[in-house]
């Protein structure tokens, strides 16, 4: 019972020449023992010749010539490089292309993410000419000021010494503070 | 579920490229062991119109203190440990006491002290950017003031 389900569904296969040789020869010895089975090709051979018969009829009406003129001029036309990007970009979104390109985006964002560790910087951030980020100064009752200068990325604290007192022993009066 | 051979093998192959992505990623992350610190102290004064030329790298940030005259009078380097600190002398019988805090994002937090003696003169707690630097000046030494450029570099 299992041979004729196995047969008969090769057998429209079989009639069509599209088994190989040993599989051809297993469903012909079966087919020439089982009474079912040969009655199903038998069936299957007469729809087979009455659908040939009225496709050979009606091809006969049919004008294949501007059909083929037709395939002829779309094959020999020469297409633009967006309507190439379109139909590739069409492939892209088959069910195959993307299970294996979400996963991908996935990996470059976190590799894009893990940039700014391997290449400091890179986009402008903590890199080596970012700001000084000050969190805190005590001067100790000392005049403080604290300057960041855009253009050279350049945080400054200066610290304004006691006019009285501190400088007693220099030679000449330290130049006042930087002009900012 | 069942899933599809192909598609298993490529779940597969991209949890494999997210683990060494993200491997790669905490081993770069990691706390230096040893951070270098360099102190540039600088004269900074109006006496002339000299510019030090060890100090071209620093001539950016220099100009913006807007002193005439600029003159390298030590360069000193030394490694820190992780949550140590080390002590740098500065001309004048000064001395700064620079400490590791913390490294996060690249950067790298230092607490500074200066002292004068005993005497402390400042405090302050900063975040630079790792091979960044900043500067700290203000103190009058030679008839002009002493500038320094603190950076840290992680090893």
């Amino acid at each position: 019972m299992k041979d004729c389900e196995n047969i008969s569904e090769s057998m429209g296969r079989w009639l069509d020449g599209e088994l190989s040789p040993a599989e051809s020869e297993s469903i012909r010895a079966h087919v020439a023992q089982c009474a079912d089975c040969g009655e199903a090709q038998r069936k299957l051979e007469k729809l087979q010749l009455a659908l040939e018969g009225a496709l050979m009829a009606e091809s006969k009406s049919i004008e294949f010539e501007p059909f083929w003129r037709a395939v002829q001029l779309r094959i020999a036309e020469k297409r633009t490089w967006y309507e190439d990007a379109l139909d590739w970009s069409r492939g892209l979104f088959t069910a195959s292309r993307a299970a294996w390109a979400i996963p991908a985006l996935i990996a470059l964002l976190l590799a894009v993410a893990s940039l700014e560790s391997y290449f400091p910087g890179w986009r402008g951030g903590a890199g080596r000419n970012a700001f000084a980020a000050v969190d805190s100064i005590d001067a100790h009752g000392r005049n403080v000021a604290l300057l960041r200068e855009y253009d050279s990325k350049t945080t400054v604290i200066w610290l304004y010494e006691d006019q009285e007192g501190e400088n007693e022993t220099a030679e000449e009066p330290p130049p006042p503070g930087p002009a900012f | 579920m069942k899933l599809p051979k192909n598609l298993r093998r490529r779940v597969l192959l991209f949890s494999l490229l997210s683990f060494i992505v993200a491997a790669g990623r905490g081993a770069a992350q990691k706390q230096p062991q040893i951070v270098q610190v360099k102190i540039g102290t600088i004269l900074a004064s109006n006496k002339n119109d000299e510019f030090d030329a060890k100090l071209k790298g620093l001539e950016n940030q220099l100009r913006v203190l807007k002193y005439r005259s600029y003159r390298l009078l030590k360069d000193e380097s030394q490694n820190v440990p992780w949550q140590g600190s080390k002590v740098f002398e500065i001309p004048g019988g000064r001395s700064l006491m620079v400490a590791l805090q913390e490294f996060q994002d690249n950067r790298i937090g230092l607490k500074v002290r200066l002292t004068e003696g005993q005497k402390p003169l400042l405090d302050t707690t900063v975040r630079i950017a790792n091979r960044g630097n900043f500067i700290l000046g203000g103190p009058p030494h030679e008839g002009g003031v002493l500038v320094l450029s603190i950076s840290a570099v992680a090893q």
